[in-house]
Order: C-alpha cells, then structure tokens, then sequence
C-alpha cells in the first residue's frame, strides 16, 4: 500500500523540531512574566469592567474604595459629591498639610488631602445636591442608564429620599444597589461609620499590641484597614452579583456592615470563645501558633545619623521566622544560645508562653550591639527567613516594587507628578491589568459631560442649577 | 506581673514603654506624685520592687502615665518633669498646616500650592489637562532650569 504523502511536512511548521528544541524555546519562568504583565503598558490592553457604569454615592474610604476597584478595572464611575464643598475626605489630610490644589473655583485657597488618595482614581466627578426637588429626577435618569450604585448615608436615608433599592429596582431591575455602613440593620442601626469602629467594635482592637502586664494597650492600626478590607469586600459581593445578574437579568441589593465583616479577621479568636470559654488575649509582635515568627527590636538604628526620628531610631526592627526544628537549632547556634534549643527542641516547648518569653529576650540580646541590617543579613546568610520592618522610604526605594511597577510616577492630567501605589497593588493580571488613569477630578469637573453630554440637559439648565446650588 | 508601676500612693499607673523594659533595673519617679521606686523586671515579671528609694534621683521618667480610677486621666509623652519626651514623633517639620510645593521629590511640577488660576470651563470646575507652560509659566520656567542643573530624575 502506497504511503500517503502529507501535503505538508512537520519539519516545515514553524516550532521545535525535537525534544531539545523544544526545551531550549521555552521562555524561562521569570522573563515569561516580565513579558506579560510588562508594568507601564497595561493601556495597551482592554479593560474587563469597560460598559459597566457605577454611581457612587460615597464618602471617606470605606465605600469609595469599593467604586475604585471597579473604576480600576475599566468601569465607568461617576462620584456624586456635595456642590461647593465635595465630601469630607477631600478635607482630611495627614497632619491637615498635605493638599493637592486647586478643588473648585468656589474656594481657591482649599485643596484636596492626600487622604482622598487610592479611593478615588479614574471616577469622573459631578455634584449633585439630593435634597433638591430638581435633583430627583436627575438621580433616576442616571439610575435608568447605570448598572449600580453604592451608597454609605445612614441606614433608610435613600429610603426616606426614596433613592433605595425598591424604589429604584422599579426603574431599572437589573440595578445592584450597595449599602455600606457602620452597623446595617439591627439594634444598632443608626450608629456610624469608621474604620475606628470596625477595629473596636469587631473586637480586632482587642488582641492587636501587647498585653497590658507588659506595658501594652488594645492598639488599632495606624492606618484605616478595616475601611480598604471592606471595601474589596463590597467589590467581591458586586462582582458577584454582575455574574448573577448576567445569568438571571436580576439586580440585588448589598447590605454591608463594617463592623460585621470585620470579624471576619478575627481567625480563631470566637470559636476559640465557644470551645474553651477562653477569651483571646493580645500577644503583640510574637505569635500564638509559631514561634519563633515575629518582630524583634535591635540595638542600632541602620540610619544614625539621619535628622528624621522615624529612620533615626525606629529603623531597628526586624521579622524573624524560624519556626520549624531545623530553622530554631540554626538560630540558636547563630545567636550562640544552643542551650535553648537544648530546652525547646520542639515546637510545642517553645508555643509556651514562657519560652517565647525567654527566647525572644535573646534574641534581641543577641540584637542588642546590631544593626537591623546585620542582623537580617546575618540570620538570612544562616537560611533564616528575616527582613527588615520597612517604612515608607523603603517601601518607596525597594527595587523589587519598582521592577514590578507597584510603586510608580504618574503624570495625573490635572495635578502633574505624583507617586502611585494602590492601582498596582492588587494583584497583576495578564489580559485586563488594571490602571490608573488620574489620582482623582476636581469638584464636579464633569459635570458638563454627564449632565450635558450624557443625559442632554441644556447648557443653560446647567448654568441655572450651578447658581441654585443644585449642581 | 508589671503594671508597670502602680503607684498606691495616688493610683497612678506609670509606663516604662517601649517593652524592652520588660528586663530592667533601675529607678524611675511616679509621674503623679514624684515618688521614686526601683524596679528590676526580668522578662516582664517584676523581680523586685517597686521599692521606694525617698530622696535618690531617678534614672528614667515613665514615657506615659495613667489614671484608671479616674477615667483613665494622663500624663501624655513629653509633660516636663513628669514623662520623658516621645522621640518617634512623626518629623519634626510637620507644621500642622499646609506645606506648598511645586515639585515633586523627584524633580517635576506637582499642584501642591494655591491658589491656582482660575478655572476656564463652567461651573466652576476645571479643565481636563494642566497645561504647565500655558497655566503656570513660571514654574515652567522654574522647570527648565531644574532640568538644565540635572535635579530631574525618574525617581
């Protein structure tokens, strides 16, 4: 039987012609990803939330930054903000000194704090005052042509405005409308929001800082958590929601209390209550299931000299993990302290209170004449996992954010040079990276394109609704 | 036990803090009443003391006092001849008010003073872009030279 002749030959496609080959073609691990997610040419790909537009109706961080993630993924959000004077975020600032200008032609000698910062990007900006009867049928005809809302008044506010989601679900059935607050429905209803709150009142507070016999207090994070926790909470239950609505042509209302989903992070803390009747205690930078992983303070500062007291004295600490049998024998013999490993050779011995005691005082004996820098080199030269607590000059310096673009310079269209963090902070994907395309908008700079543009209102309604106060 | 120093005296608890007094010896004076004790803790534990030592000078304030039964009044860090001053405050060019700029750490032009010019839309709100050259021409100006003198970089 005659062979058939194939009209083309394998070894004239384009590819490897072996085995070999084929492991010599492969792109190596690293430069495959450098290629990928290629940080400063995420414009050049599409956006996965491009034709989702959001309203957003939000205040402070929390609720903002559930819109930014949106935003940031390509959907189109329009921020509602109160005419003249913008929501309070755009007020509070580090140390009240750290302001962007201008705000608004109303008030040229107040700017927009860097607080407003990461919750904020990409949103395009109107103001709208709800309390006007003209305003009304302004926010259902954007409600009619939007996908969602989120929104962060008191618990019945849009209800009482009637903007809530049964009377807006009659306008359009496939709006998802968010609720975020304090406490949500309950005997607790009108209590407000901070993220102050979620960390007290979740019980967080409780068990972050040291105990009090050792000098210690309850201590909440300097920076709010619990707000930027909560709101990439929001956006998963939006995104969720988007799917559902896709399979069922259905909207939904999101109800979400800050403080509820705040004891999500509690880990074991409440079961451990319900088992043992044993309430949690706070145990600082040391660790309640590993040890040795936790924070120790060194004896010299790796910037002496430096006039700033951050560098000048608190860059002396370092994390140090050595947990597992092996890594705890080497630390010991590093620290010249084979004895306690002698005494705790397993890891159960050393979880006790009163070894972790012992073995972290020498550790930070051990510490006491070295540089935070010596000390992270030293143990990490001996295969420990250790680093250095960065602050934000490190943070900013470090090499390894700036080769994958979570730190980077953006040149915002209204406010000039300013450094970004938030965008690319969360996770690269290949296909729909998400962008920053401006840090924020001034007051209402779109008001034009959203009244005008989009929903047609004449210029001269405009003009009449600015000098009302309405817009 | 350390509470650090619970002075019985005036129900003043005095705080030693940072926690590598959790292993120390010394003399430290109640924030309140100005009472001298000496303490040796050793690992958080007081091995001895608080004794009072009357007339001796201490070798340490307290960074932070408190009452509780008195719903919790203080002494904050740094109240003179009661607590030893905080050193990490956050820098000490914080002015509490607001610190202009025109550029950025690393050289180029940031809207970090006002007033600005005008806006030249409607309602009151600005345009898209910041024409620096066209709004702003001084710093412009500024820019140039910051550019000629190399004080311009990518980070």
């Amino acid at each position: 039987m005659e062979a058939v002749k194939r009209e083309v030959c394998l070894e004239d496609l384009p590819g490897p012609k072996s085995q070999g080959e084929l492991e010599e073609m492969k792109v190596p691990y690293e430069e495959y990803c450098r290629k990928l997610f290629a940080p400063g040419r995420e414009f050049e790909k599409p956006e996965s939330l491009k034709g989702i537009r959001w309203l957003s109706c939000t205040m402070y961080i929390f609720t903002p930054h559930s819109v930014a993630n949106l935003a940031e993924l390509g959907a189109e959000v329009i921020k509602i903000e109160v005419p003249r004077m913008g929501e309070p975020m755009r007020h509070t600032s580090p140390f009240n000194e750290v302001y962007l200008y201008p705000m608004h032609d109303s008030r040229p000698m107040t700017g927009t704090g860097f607080g407003y910062m990461n919750a904020n990007p990409n949103k395009y900006n109107i103001t709208l005052d709800y309390h006007r009867p003209e305003a009304q049928e302004v926010f259902y005809r954007l409600v009619k042509i939007s996908d969602g809302l989120t929104e962060c008044y008191r618990p019945g506010t849009f209800d009482r405005w009637k903007q809530s989601y049964r009377y807006v679900q009659e306008i359009n059935p496939r709006f998802i409308y968010v609720w975020g607050g304090g406490f949500g429905y309950g005997p607790k209803a009108f209590g407000a929001s901070y993220d102050i709150l979620g960390q007290a009142h979740a019980g967080l507070a409780s068990t972050t800082g040291f105990h009090e016999d050792f000098g210690g207090h309850p201590a909440k994070h300097s920076n709010w958590v619990i707000d930027w926790y909560s709101g990439t909470q929001i956006t998963v239950a939006i995104l969720a929601a988007l799917n559902w609505r896709r399979k069922t042509g259905l909207g939904t209302m999101i109800e979400f209390s800050q403080v509820q989903a705040a004891t999500r992070c509690l880990g074991y803390g409440v079961p451990l209550y319900h088992r043992f009747g044993i309430v949690r205690q706070r145990w600082g930078n040391w660790d309640t299931q590993l040890c040795v992983h936790g924070i120790i303070l060194c004896g010299k500062s790796d910037y002496p000299d430096e006039k700033n007291p951050q560098l000048k004295y608190d860059a002396r600490y370092v994390m140090v993990s050595a947990f597992q049998d092996e890594d705890f024998k080497e630390l010991c013999a590093v620290i010249n302290r084979k004895d306690l490993f002698d005494k705790y050779h397993t890891h159960k011995q050393r979880l006790a209170p009163e070894a972790q005691m012992e073995i972290y005082k020498a550790l930070e004996e051990w510490a006491a004449d070295k540089t935070r820098s010596e000390v992270a080199k030293t143990l990490s030269d001996a295969g420990i996992l250790a680093m250095p607590v960065m602050n934000d000059k490190e943070v900013y310096e470090c090499e390894h954010y700036r080769q994958r673009g979570t730190i980077r310079w953006l040149e915002d269209p209204t406010f000039g040079d300013v450094l970004v963090q938030g965008g690319y902070s969360c996770g690269l994907m290949s296909e729909t990276p998400r962008r920053v395309k401006w840090i924020w908008r001034t007051l209402g700079a779109d008001n034009v394109k959203i009244y005008h543009d989009l929903l047609g209102y004449p210029m001269s309604q405009l003009q009449e609704w600015y000098e009302k106060g309405i817009i | 036990m350390c509470d650090i120093i619970w002075c019985r005296k005036c129900n003043t608890v005095n705080y030693l803090d940072p926690y590598y007094f959790w292993n120390w010896e010394g003399k430290t004076k109640c924030a309140e009443c100005g009472t001298v004790y000496y303490i040796h803790m050793i690992q958080g534990f007081m091995y001895r003391g608080p004794e009072e030592r009357p007339g001796e000078e201490p070798d340490i304030l307290p960074l932070y006092a408190d009452k509780p039964y008195e719903g919790y009044a203080r002494y904050m860090p740094g109240t003179e001849g009661r607590t030893r001053p905080y050193q990490c405050t956050p820098r000490d060019i914080y002015l509490g008010k607001p610190d202009p700029v025109k550029f950025s750490i690393r050289g180029k032009p940031v809207r970090g003073w006002a007033p600005q010019p005008p806006s030249t839309g409607v309602l009151g709100s600005y345009g898209w872009k910041w024409d620096i050259e066209k709004l702003s021409p001084d710093v412009w100006q500024e820019y140039q030279e910051k550019i000629k003198r190399g004080e311009v970089s990518d980070w």
